[in-house]
């Protein structure tokens, strides 16, 4: 008998029978999540109900050396979430109770399974709200949330679930149960667990903080010829000392992909749309809507529709929201990217982004948050035509280098998870990926949760700290690095 | 070779220590006085190799914070490390190094419309300080701590390494986010050497609408109506030097500043005056030499403030209380000639009845003399633990001033 | 199944929150985006097993999840593939394969369901014992809607004002049966605004129960039969009042499109849900004011199937007096669903009861919705859960009073008194 399956028949002294699941029919059905490029059936799946099955569960892994991976939704964008044949898939998605709404204090208390939306819609009768927002926010969890760190469109300017999670009770990958306050003394473990993409531990209970429902809100739509005209137009709303909700700009590919998905009815003839969303006190926003108005006919756009209405609000958003999906109306495959330049460099890495198109023979598509320069370049490529992939491949890889080279990032909010861990070294050098290395080891000495994630090469951590030992056989053959 | 030697050909200027560059009452040996990260991070070898006590700072405005050291050989002064290294204003972003001032760094940002929202409550301190310490002013209502604005970071470790995590840019999720641990860490973890920020634009106007604050479940209430209010303040401050007697300021920001301050003063009642600048005690400590910190729930803020009032009045002594009300984050400063005894009680006293309420006190600065846990209980300090010793595994950097004695 | 269709499928996931059985039990295989990939399994050559074929059926067939797919996945096409795939592959036990019999012989034939009024209402009585003996017959014992009086509807029926079309008319067996006055209502508002509506007698099943059940044969046959009705009434526009039997007729060129010279026919006969048909022609007769609160239940094969969300709100909402609420999760199934609610009585159940609590938490006076098999389940599940009776109707019957001026109390039927 293998360790797995060993350790699958201990599962029934913690779980249910429909709990555990390890016929391979039904395991395949867990073989991905939203990034569907990277597949492998779990070795077992588990889906939990209580921070105590799951810390069972854990305990159990770490008594058999088993990894674990903990998956939400299923949602993410760069494989998280990505199972292991040799492990246990820990599911969180009938964990999905909002355990306490306490307006007063303006948080709620929810389980890890709870979607993003149903917060909001939770408290919106009491005139408030959950400010983050990620373009899949009516199924992706607030685990996957709080693991992957989750912006969205208005994260310009409300911040990221970092700013928006006070509190987390998790797991930790030894199986013990924590709390983690943000009123508590001591270092900001919270800070640092957020974004961790499940790598030391898993979120079990998530406190977030509710946000007033500004008094108002006005969207606008602008339309240019071109993307050079929106991009000048958020460099003036900028510059003119304007933080709006959010600014998204679309091309001309997104917007004919939109259009076909869901005719969203974009003014015709548009190169570029700009979604600029202004929120606040009905005084200061009527005066930003004024700025920004004047903005974009001073840069060229050739029409401006204004929301007015919730319906209006909704109708200009979804192209926005659909692009991603609905590239798949004009394209039969496409690799979303996700990479963040600072915002002046924004013209530079597009034109960048045009040369590579004409290299490889690949059409981009561009959707972006461009408020906070995060590029979410969809790479289109027909996989019937040999070769096709690669070259996609390539370009996606070359726009993230084009991001570095600018100083920017290589991810704004899709996090590294297994598709991008190999990029890490051109971005971080091999001590901060090392010093990043210490905060794992302190959490997970063994390796096991979620392993192969973030990180470029599977490192060890050192037994007894700063004590060395002799050489692990991993090291030796070059299957791993000790640090 | 001593470790006078290997310091003095580090290559970074070592000096004695003197009578002012105490940390808490303990004395170093050796001030260094590096001008760049990799400064720091040869001093540090240096340190490692030699088993020496580090301990980081900058201006000194808030040395005294925490326990004092278990031991100090040397004291890194990030003095030097004084440089705004980049304003990208077009970006709304900055980097700097850590011994830039924050009175500094405002004007060269205030000179393109811009600043750091993050403010300490001292005049003086430095970014590496503010960071260190974690310490916030008024506008974290709106915009959070400086851990919230905090994009990039760069730290030398115990052991010399020189480590960053983040960027410059605003959006980033790549790789753990050092930054959020180094904020608050009190130097126990390594030295902070440079920060990029996220920046705002400067307000176009402001307000500050001031009036006497209610006592018990009146005050907590109006705090409440106005941290939920659709006029969206930028801060909500309480001042209360005396029980029963204080003052609720709060600011609002904005084109629109005058009209929307109506409405506040409209909610605040009649005794209310609007100002076009802050009532003096705003933005800064209630005292310096015996400090504590009082964090809670916004709910729990009357019962909170009852629990101080009652223990205060049974042992005597006269708590001044301010701070945030918009995020129950408030500071108690006491008399310096408090019986440290005395002072003890009420700290456990305290701590225990507010701990219910979901309330935290905490130690700022407190006097020597003073027997009191002074971080209290926390969460996670087995995980804690387990971080310091990766990071410091021989204990050498702030030793002793943080949470269980790390 | 057709592997190009489910390549559409990017595993977004927008589909699993719409998903009634995803949102009781939490499980992929249990979503849409996880039966696809069960079919994609299958593409690639696993057989049909037990658990595939488990997974497979306790789809609800609502549709839901095609309103929120961004990428166009068909999978109402896929479903109903694979559907006759399973029927065709999979051996079901001798007591499932009783069960689906039965339903199959009675629920397409009108002169078989009028058999059964009587022995059903009996049956209530018995429901306890019943649902011991099988979740199924229990489940249609506590669906059973009180005995109706017949109402006979002629060949034709007149415009009352200057004539502006001529429509068809589809009766239903279950609606003709069980709720003929909201025939007798549809047609009434369809001549007050203008219409001349053919009804012609001795009309079949249209097909919906088999198509949606995967009995494929049998569909296409009663698709033939009703086309060719329909045609030899002189009609090229349908108007229907059951959205389950709306949504499969928009469908039948697709059914019939191996049927030489038939996916023609199908196409040339315009397919309306009586909403979408009276808005389209937009109101002439004048509305009397309905003082009542309303709360609008979406059936599934009119939200999603056909997307017709906002007609029947237009026209509700354009009653004077009449106060119209929304249903919290308004997307998601109540569990009717066909012939769900005989065939996965437990799920079917416990989505009723979901349902129910969010109609009455509305407080309305009345609950209205466009099919028959979701009014009879949302009232089960009142029931049950012991607050009484909610009165139903049907859109149709309220837009019927607000013409005539009839006052709300003659709406909405109740079954405390039935058998």
């Amino acid at each position: 008998m293998s360790t797995l399956q060993r350790l699958t028949a201990r599962l029934s002294e913690i779980l249910d029978q429909d709990s555990v699941i390890t016929d391979p029919v039904r395991l395949r059905t867990y073989d991905c999540d939203g990034l569907t490029y990277h597949r492998a059936t779990p070795g077992v799946v588990v889906l939990a109900e209580s921070a105590e099955q799951i810390a069972a569960v854990v305990r159990l892994c770490d008594e058999y050396g088993v990894p674990f991976v903990a998956r939400g939704s299923g949602t993410g964008l760069s494989g998280g979430a990505l199972p292991r044949t040799d492990g246990v898939l820990i599911v969180t998605s009938r964990m999905r109770r909002i355990l306490e709404i306490d307006i007063p204090n303006r948080r709620a208390v929810v389980e890890p399974g709870v979607t993003n939306l149903a917060i909001t819609e939770a408290v919106r009768d009491q005139g408030h709200y959950y400010a983050p927002d990620p373009s899949s926010q009516q199924i992706c969890s607030i685990g996957g949330n709080v693991a992957e760190n989750s912006g969205g469109a208005h994260c310009l300017k409300y911040g990221f679930t970092v700013n928006h999670v006070v509190g987390v009770e998790l797991v930790t990958p030894q199986g013990e149960i924590v709390e983690l306050s943000d009123r508590d003394p001591g270092y900001d473990l919270l800070g640092a667990f957020i974004g961790s993409e499940g790598t030391l531990g898993i979120a079990t209970k998530i406190t977030v903080r509710l946000s007033r429902t500004p008094e108002a809100v006005t969207t606008v739509l602008a339309a240019f010829t071109g993307i050079e005209g929106g991009g000048r137009a958020v460099s003036a709303i900028i510059g003119a000392g304007i933080v709006p909700a959010a600014i998204e700009m679309m091309d001309a590919l997104a917007i004919e992909a939109a259009e076909a998905a869901v005719h969203c009815g974009y003014p015709e003839g548009a190169g570029a749309v700009l979604v600029v969303e202004l929120d606040g006190p009905h005084a200061e926003v009527d005066h930003q809507f004024a700025a920004v108005e004047r903005i974009c006919r001073e840069t060229g756009a050739f029409e401006i529709r204004v929301a007015a209405s919730a319906e209006e609000r909704a109708a200009i958003w979804k192209g926005r929201k659909s692009a991603f999906a609905a590239v798949g109306r004009i394209s039969p495959a496409y690799i979303v990217q996700d990479g963040v330049v600072p915002r002046t460099a924004l013209p530079e890495v597009l034109a960048g982004i045009d040369r590579l198109q004409e290299e490889f023979g690949i059409r981009v598509a561009n959707v972006f948050h461009a408020g906070d320069g995060n590029l979410h370049p969809l790479v289109l490529f027909d996989d019937a035509v040999p070769g096709q992939g690669e070259r996609a491949e390539t370009v996606s890889g070359r726009i993230l280098d084009l991001c570095i080279e600018h100083g920017g990032s290589i991810t704004g909010e899709h996090g590294v998870g297994v598709d991008k861990s190999r990029y890490m070294p051109r971005m971080f050098s091999e001590e901060d990926l090392d010093t990043m290395q210490l905060v794992r080891c302190a959490f997970d000495p063994k390796g096991l949760s979620n392993p192969g994630k973030v990180f470029p090469t599977p490192r060890l951590c050192g037994e007894v700290p700063g004590v060395r030992r002799g050489v692990h056989p991993l090291v030796e053959s070059g299957a791993a690095e000790q640090f | 070779m001593s470790a006078d030697a290997d310091l003095a050909a580090c290559g970074t200027t070592v000096r004695p220590a003197g009578d002012g560059d105490a940390v808490a009452g303990v004395l170093p040996r050796w001030v260094a006085l590096p001008e760049t990260t990799e400064d720091v991070s040869a001093v540090l070898r240096v340190a490692a190799a030699h088993d020496l006590a580090v301990v980081p700072t900058g201006a000194g405005t808030m040395l005294d914070w925490g326990p004092p050291p278990g031991r100090c050989d040397l004291l890194v002064d990030t003095c030097c490390l004084n440089e705004v290294l980049e304003h990208a204003a077009g970006d709304l972003v900055t980097r700097v190094q850590a011994g830039v001032t924050l009175g500094a760094l405002g004007e060269t940002l205030a000179s393109q419309g811009q600043r750091l929202v993050a403010e300490p409550p001292l005049a003086g301190s430095t970014v590496g300080g503010m960071l260190a310490t974690g310490v916030a002013g008024p506008l974290r209502f709106r915009y959070g701590t400086s851990r919230d604005l905090l994009i990039g970071i760069t730290v030398v470790l115990a052991d010399g390494t020189i480590a960053k995590s983040g960027g410059k840019v605003v959006k980033n999720v790549a790789g753990y986010d050092l930054g959020k641990l180094f904020t608050g860490s009190y130097g126990t973890l390594g030295v902070i050497t440079e920060a990029a920020f996220r920046l705002h634009p400067l307000a176009a106007d402001s307000r500050w609408v001031t009036a006497p604050l209610p006592e018990a479940e009146r005050g907590q209430e109006l705090a409440a109506t106005l941290a939920a209010s659709v006029l969206e303040p930028a801060a909500i401050e309480l001042d209360r030097p005396v029980p029963g007697g204080g003052m609720l300021a709060v600011l609002v920001e904005g084109v629109a500043a005058a009209e929307r301050a109506k409405a506040v003063q409209d909610l605040m009642g009649v005794d209310a005056e609007i100002g076009e600048e802050p009532p003096s005690w705003w933005g800064r400590l209630p005292g310096e030499d015996l400090l504590l910190s009082l964090r809670g729930l916004p709910a729990a803020l009357a019962a909170t403030l009852r629990v101080v009032d009652a223990h205060a009045a049974r042992l005597a002594l006269t708590p001044h209380v301010r701070g945030s009300a918009g995020t129950d984050d408030l500071h108690v400063a006491l008399p310096t000639s408090s019986d440290p005894d005395r002072v003890a009680g009420f700290v456990s006293a305290v701590r225990d009845e507010i701990r219910p309420l979901g309330g935290r006190l905490t130690g700022v600065a407190l006097p020597p003399g003073v027997a009191v846990d002074f971080w209290g209980e926390t969460g996670a300090l087995g995980l804690m633990r387990r971080v310091k010793d990766r990071f410091d595994p021989d204990h050498r950097m702030s030793p002793g001033r943080f949470v269980g004695g790390l | 199944m057709d592997p190009e269709l489910i390549k559409d499928c990017v595993h977004c996931g927008f589909c699993l929150p719409t998903c009634p059985t995803y949102v009781l039990w939490g499980e992929e295989m249990d979503s849409p985006r996880g039966r696809i990939q069960l079919m994609d399994q299958h593409v690639h050559g696993t057989p049909v097993t037990d658990e595939m074929a488990g997974h497979l059926d306790a789809c609800l067939g609502c549709m839901a999840c095609v309103t929120a797919c961004p990428s166009g996945v068909r999978y109402d096409r896929l479903i109903e593939q694979t559907r006759a795939v399973v029927e065709e592959e999979h051996t079901r036990t001798p007591e499932e394969r009783a069960v689906r019999a039965m339903v199959f012989a009675l629920f397409p034939y009108r002169r078989r369901l009028r058999a059964m009024r009587l022995p059903m209402a009996l049956s209530k009585r018995l429901q306890p014992l019943l649902e011991r003996a099988n979740p199924t017959l229990g489940a249609m014992a506590e669906l059973a809607p009180p005995a109706a009086r017949p109402v006979r509807l002629p060949p034709v029926v007149r415009a009352r004002r200057r004539r502006r079309a001529t429509v068809g008319l589809l009766t239903g067996c279950v609606q003709g049966e069980f709720f003929p006055q909201v025939n007798a209502a549809t047609a009434r508002v369809l001549a007050l605004e203008g219409c001349d509506v053919v009804i012609p007698p001795r009309q079949g099943c249209c097909g919906a129960l088999s198509l949606h059940s995967g009995r494929e044969a049998e569909a296409k046959r009663f698709a033939m039969r009703t086309i060719a009705t329909f045609e030899r009434a002189g009609v090229d526009t349908v108007v229907v009042n059951a959205a389950g039997c709306g949504s499969s007729m928009k469908d039948y060129a697709e059914v019939l499109k191996d049927e030489p010279g038939w996916s023609g026919r199908a196409d040339a006969l315009a397919v309306r849900d009586l909403a979408e048909f009276l808005v389209e022609l937009g109101p002439v007769a004048e509305r009397h004011p309905l003082p009542v609160s309303v709360a609008y239940h979406d059936a599934c094969h009119l939200a999603h199937a056909q997307g017709v969300r906002s007609q029947p709100r237009e026209l509700l909402g354009g009653i004077p007096g009449l106060d119209l609420r929304e249903i919290a999760e308004s997307a998601i199934c109540c569990g009717s669903a066909g012939t769900y609610n005989l065939f996965q009585p437990v799920a079917a159940r416990e989505l009723g009861d979901r349902k129910a609590e969010r109609v009455l938490a509305t407080g309305a006076d009345l609950l209205v919705s466009a099919n028959p098999g979701c009014t009879m389940q949302i009232a089960a599940a009142t029931r049950r859960a012991g607050k009484g009776e909610i009165r139903v109707a049907h859109t149709a019957e309220v837009l019927d009073a607000a013409l005539r001026g009839l006052s709300p109390q003659t709406l909405g039927w109740v079954t405390e008194d039935a058998g």
